[in-house]
C-alpha cells in the first residue's frame, strides 16, 4: 500500500473561479470546472477547465500548489500539453454539483450542496481526489457566500465511497452500500430494505445479491411480499432462491402460489431438494407437518461418540439445528436423542446407544401448531422431532419456527443511519 | 387527464375573477378578443412544462437547480415563496369575501376552509385529490350559467371575440395589461410540471397530456369570457363600476337576478378554495425540489415531512393573515403581484433554455417553428407583465 500524504483539503466552491498562475506568476485563466474520471471508489480529477470557450484542459499533473485563493502551475502553459474531455470523464461543476441524491429505496434525500476535494501526495505523484459530498446547510450557505453566518454548524458529509456511479449525466446520484457491505448486513435488516423497495426494484435488487444471502433475507420477509417477489422474478432464479431456503419455508411459500407456478418452480429445482419440499407440501397449514424441516442430524446407534463428532462436522452445515442429535435405526425409526453437550462431554469410545436418551418428546405431523408451541414452551426445547404412528422420523420443528408463529411482526430499524457521518469542520 | 385542466383552472382564481369582473364592468365586450390569443399563449407555455416533466421525470425547480446552480435557484425560490404567500393570502381573502356573500363570518369560514383543504391533501392519495380538483373545475361552469342568465347580446359577443379593438385610453390599457398579466403566473409552471412528474406521466403517454393542456386552456378562457360577458351585459350598460368580485356579485342581483348572483358567488368561493389548496402545494413542491427533499401527495408525512410542513405552514399563515383585523391586505397583494411579475421573466427564460437543452431533452427539444412561437409568446408575456408592474406601481 503506497503511503499518502494530505497536502490540502478544500471544497469545490472555494476554488471555483479562483485565478490560475504559471511558474512565473502570469495569469493563465480561472478555474472554471474540473474534469474527473470515475475509477473505483474515489473519482479523481484529471484536468482543469480554465477559460470559457476553450474545450481543452490543463492536466492535473501540471499543478504545483492549490491555495484557497489561487492555483499555481509548475510550468508555462503550452498548447500541446492540454487535453480535451475524454468520453469517460465528466465535469463536476456542470454535472455533479446540485445533483439529486437518492437513497437505496429511491427516496430523495438531498442535493449535492458542495464537493470536498483532497489533494494527496503519493510517493512520486500528486492526486486531486473527490473525497466527500457536502449535503448540509453549511455547504449550502458556503455556496451562497454566507458561510460566516453558519460557522457553528457542522459540515454534513457523505463519503464518496457511499455514492454510486451515475448511469448518465442527467441521472441522480444513488447512495449505496457496497455489495459486500450488503452481504454483511443481518438478513433481517436486509429483508427490511428489500421490503421497502417498490416491487419493480425488488427483483433487480435480489438478483444483485449473492444467492445464499438473498435466500436468508428472503426467508425473513412477510409471506405476501415473498409471493409477490417470486411472481415477478425470473423462474430459474426463483427456483435457485427456493433451493437455498429451508425446505419447510419453501414449502409454505410454494403452497401459496398458484399450482401451475409452484409446479414450474419445483421442476426447475434440484430433484433432491424438490422432493423434500414436495413431501412437506402435503401437510396442511397450521399443522406440525407444515412447520417441520427434514434438515436434522441423524446418527446411527452403533457409532462411537468420537465418530459422531467427526460425522457432525460434515452434517452440521446443512442442518437447521445441531444442538439436538437424533439416533435413528436403519428404517428411520427414532429410538433416541442426545444433546450436543452430552456428546461432547462423553468418553470418545462410548457408543451412542449407551449415551442417548430413550424417553423422547415428539409430535405427530397432524398436531396443531398451537399444541407444538405449547410443548416447546413448556419443556423449553430448542427443537422437537416429528414422527408418524410407527415412530418413523419425519423431521424436526425448531424453536424459531414456533417463535415466528407466535411473534409474526418485527419493529423497523433504520438501516441507513450508518451511512451518514457528521464531521467536525476542518480548516 | 388532470394536471393541465387543474393548472389552467386555478388561473381563474380570486384575483383573476376580480380582474375579469372589473374588465367586463368597465370596458364591456371590448376586451373579449384577447382571450383567443391567450389560449395559444397558455397552451404553448404549459405544453413545454408538461413535456419537460414527462421527458426528464423532474420538476422545474429540480431542473433549474441542476442547470443554473444553487445561487440563482435560492434567490428565485425566496422570491417565488414570497410572491406565492401573498397570492395564498389573496385566495383566502376570496374565500372570506364569497362566504360573507352568504352571510358567514370569516372567523368561521376561514378556519374551516383551511382545515378542509389541509385535510384533503394530507389524508388522500394523489389520485383522489386530483379527482376532487377536477370536480372543482366543473363548478367553474356556474360562471357560464351566470353569464347566460345575464342575457347578453350574443351577436355583439361573437364580433367582440374575434375583432380586436384597441384604444390608447389609459384605463383601457391598465385593464388589458391586467387581464393578460394574470393569465400566466410563475407558480403554474412549477405546479404543472411537478404534477406531471408525480403522476408518473412518461413520454409514452405524453400525447394525452397535450390534449389535457389544450382542453384546460380552452376551458379556463371560456370561463373568463363568461365572467366578462356577465359583467359586461349587466353592470357595464348601467355604468356601475366595481373594484372587486364581491361587489360584482352584489351588483348582479338587481340586474340579472338572485340566481346569477348566487352562482357568481359560488364560483368565487370554489375558485378561491381551489387555488388556496393548489398554490401552497405548488410552493411546497418547488421548494422541496430545489433542496432535493422528498415531496408529493402520495408520500406519507413520515416520508416527506418537509413537504407537508411547508404546505401546512403556508395554509396557516395564509388564512391566519386574513383573519387578523386591520391587516394591509391590499398592500400585501400588491407586493406579491410585483414579486411575481419580476420572477416571471426569469422563469420563462429558464424554461426556454431548459427545453432546448439536448442533454436533458434529447430529441424532445423544441422544433424551430415552435421555438419561434414560444419565444414570441414569452417576449409578449414579459413585456405585458412588466407593463402591468409599471401601471401597478403608478396606481399605487
Amino acid at each position: 500500500m503506497e503511503k499518502l500524504r494530505v497536502l490540502g483539503e478544500f471544497f469545490f466552491s472555494q476554488i471555483q473561479g479562483k485565478p490560475i498562475y504559471d511558474h512565473q506568476g502570469r495569469l493563465v485563466g480561472k478555474l472554471r470546472d474540473l474534469a474527473i474520471r470515475w475509477e473505483g471508489d474515489t473519482p479523481r480529477v484529471t484536468g482543469i477547465k480554465y477559460a470559457r470557450g476553450i474545450q481543452k484542459h490543463i492536466p492535473v499533473e501540471q499543478l504545483a500548489h492549490i491555495h484557497v485563493t489561487h492555483i499555481d502551475l509548475r510550468h508555462e502553459l503550452k498548447e500541446e500539453t492540454l487535453a480535451p474531455l475524454q468520453p469517460d470523464e465528466i465535469y463536476i461543476g456542470k454535472w455533479l454539483m446540485d445533483k439529486q441524491i437518492i437513497d437505496l429505496k429511491g427516496s430523495k434525500v438531498v442535493r449535492v450542496n458542495d464537493i470536498k476535494l483532497f489533494w494527496l501526495q503519493s510517493r512520486d505523484q500528486q492526486h486531486l481526489v473527490l473525497n466527500a459530498v457536502d449535503i448540509g446547510w453549511r455547504g449550502l450557505a458556503r455556496r451562497l457566500g454566507v458561510e460566516f453566518l453558519f460557522r457553528r454548524l457542522e459540515n454534513h458529509l457523505v463519503w464518496w465511497e457511499f455514492i454510486q456511479h451515475p448511469e448518465d449525466k442527467t441521472g441522480s446520484l444513488r447512495l449505496r452500500q457496497e455489495k459486500q457491505h450488503l452481504d454483511q448486513l443481518h438478513p433481517a435488516d436486509l429483508a427490511e430494505i428489500i421490503e421497502d423497495l417498490d416491487y419493480k426494484k425488488r427483483a433487480d435488487f435480489i438478483e444483485d445479491l449473492d444467492v445464499e444471502v438473498a435466500a436468508e433475507a428472503f426467508a425473513e420477509m412477510e409471506l405476501d411480499i415473498q409471493i409477490e417477489i417470486l411472481e415477478h422474478m425470473d423462474s430459474q432464479q426463483a427456483s435457485d432462491l427456493l433451493e437455498e431456503m429451508p425446505p419447510d419455508e419453501a414449502a409454505d411459500l410454494l403452497a401459496e402460489l398458484p399450482e401451475e407456478k409452484s409446479d414450474e418452480l419445483l421442476n426447475l429445482m434440484e430433484p433432491e431438494e424438490a422432493q423434500e419440499v414436495r413431501e412437506l407440501m402435503v401437510y396442511e397449514e397450521g399443522t406440525a407437518g407444515s412447520l417441520m424441516t427434514p434438515e436434522y442430524i441423524a446418527l446411527s446407534p452403533d457409532i462411537t461418540a468420537a465418530e459422531a463428532i467427526r460425522q457432525l462436522r460434515t452434517l452440521a452445515a446443512k442442518a437447521e439445528t445441531i444442538y439436538y442429535l437424533y439416533v435413528l435405526q436403519e428404517d428411520e425409526t427414532l429410538i433416541g436423542a442426545l444433546s450436543l453437550r452430552e456428546l461432547i462431554i462423553a468418553e470418545p469410545d462410548t457408543k451412542l446407544e449407551d449415551l442417548m436418551q430413550t424417553r423422547i418428546l415428539s409430535v405427530s405431523p397432524h398436531e396443531s401448531d398451537r399444541e407444538v408451541a405449547e410443548i416447546v414452551n413448556k419443556y423449553k426445547l430448542l427443537a422437537i422431532p416429528v414422527v408418524d404412528d410407527n415412530l418413523k422420523m419425519l423431521g424436526i420443528i425448531t424453536v424459531d419456527d414456533v417463535l415466528e408463529m407466535l411473534v409474526p411482526d418485527r419493529g423497523s430499524l433504520d438501516t441507513f443511519a450508518s451511512l451518514f457521518v457528521r464531521k467536525r469542520a476542518m480548516k | 387527464m388532470g394536471p393541465g385542466i387543474i393548472t389552467s383552472n386555478v388561473d381563474n382564481d380570486a384575483g383573476g375573477i376580480t380582474t375579469y369582473s372589473v374588465a367586463g364592468a368597465t370596458l364591456g365586450y371590448k376586451i373579449l378578443w384577447v382571450f383567443l390569443p391567450m389560449i395559444v399563449a397558455l397552451v404553448v407555455i404549459q405544453e413545454m412544462c408538461t413535456r419537460m416533466g414527462a421527458v426528464t421525470g423532474k420538476g422545474l425547480a429540480d431542473l433549474i437547480r441542476e442547470r443554473f446552480g444553487v445561487r440563482i435557484t435560492f434567490y428565485a425560490m425566496v422570491g417565488l415563496l414570497l410572491g406565492n404567500l401573498g397570492n395564498i393570502m389573496s385566495e383566502f381573502a376570496g374565500v372570506a369575501a364569497s362566504m360573507e356573500l352568504f352571510g358567514v363570518s370569516k372567523y368561521l369560514s376561514l378556519p374551516l376552509a383551511a382545515l378542509f383543504i389541509w385535510w384533503l391533501v394530507l389524508r388522500w392519495s394523489y389520485k383522489v385529490v386530483e379527482r376532487v380538483f377536477l370536480a372543482a373545475c366543473l363548478i367553474y361552469f356556474s360562471y357560464i350559467i351566470s353569464g347566460y342568465l345575464a342575457r347578453p347580446d350574443w351577436g355583439e359577443v361573437a364580433i367582440a371575440l374575434v375583432v380586436p379593438s384597441f384604444s390608447f385610453d389609459s384605463s383601457y390599457l391598465v385593464i388589458l395589461v391586467g387581464v393578460i398579466g394574470t393569465t400566466i403566473a410563475p407558480w403554474m409552471q412549477f405546479y404543472i410540471q411537478s404534477a406531471v412528474v408525480e403522476k408518473g406521466i412518461t413520454v409514452k403517454d405524453y400525447a394525452y397530456t397535450k390534449y389535457d393542456v389544450i382542453v384546460g386552456s380552452i376551458m379556463v378562457n371560456l370561463v373568463a369570457v363568461f365572467i366578462v360577458i356577465c359583467c359586461a351585459a349587466t353592470l357595464h350598460p348601467h355604468g356601475i363600476k366595481v373594484d372587486s368580485a364581491k361587489e360584482a356579485a352584489l351588483g348582479l342581483t338587481p340586474l340579472a337576478g338572485a340566481w346569477a348572483s348566487t352562482l357568481f358567488a359560488i364560483g368565487l368561493l370554489n375558485a378561491s378554495l381551489f387555488s388556496a389548496s393548489i398554490l401552497p402545494l405548488s410552493t411546497a413542491y418547488f421548494i422541496c425540489e430545489a433542496f432535493g427533499i422528498e415531496a408529493g401527495i402520495d408520500k406519507s408525512w413520515g416520508e416527506a415531512p418537509a413537504f407537508y410542513w411547508l404546505y401546512t405552514i403556508l395554509i396557516v399563515v395564509g388564512a391566519g393573515f386574513v383573519l387578523i383585523p386591520d391587516m394591509p391586505l391590499i398592500k400585501v397583494m400588491f407586493w406579491s403581484q410585483v414579486v411575481n411579475g419580476v420572477m416571471l421573466p426569469f422563469v420563462l427564460i429558464f424554461m426556454l433554455l431548459l427545453i432546448n437543452n439536448e442533454d436533458l431533452m434529447g430529441k424532445y427539444v423544441n422544433t424551430r417553428t415552435f421555438n419561434i412561437i414560444a419565444w414570441v409568446t414569452v417576449a409578449i408575456m414579459i413585456v405585458l407583465t412588466l407593463l402591468m408592474l409599471v401601471t401597478a406601481i403608478f396606481q399605487f
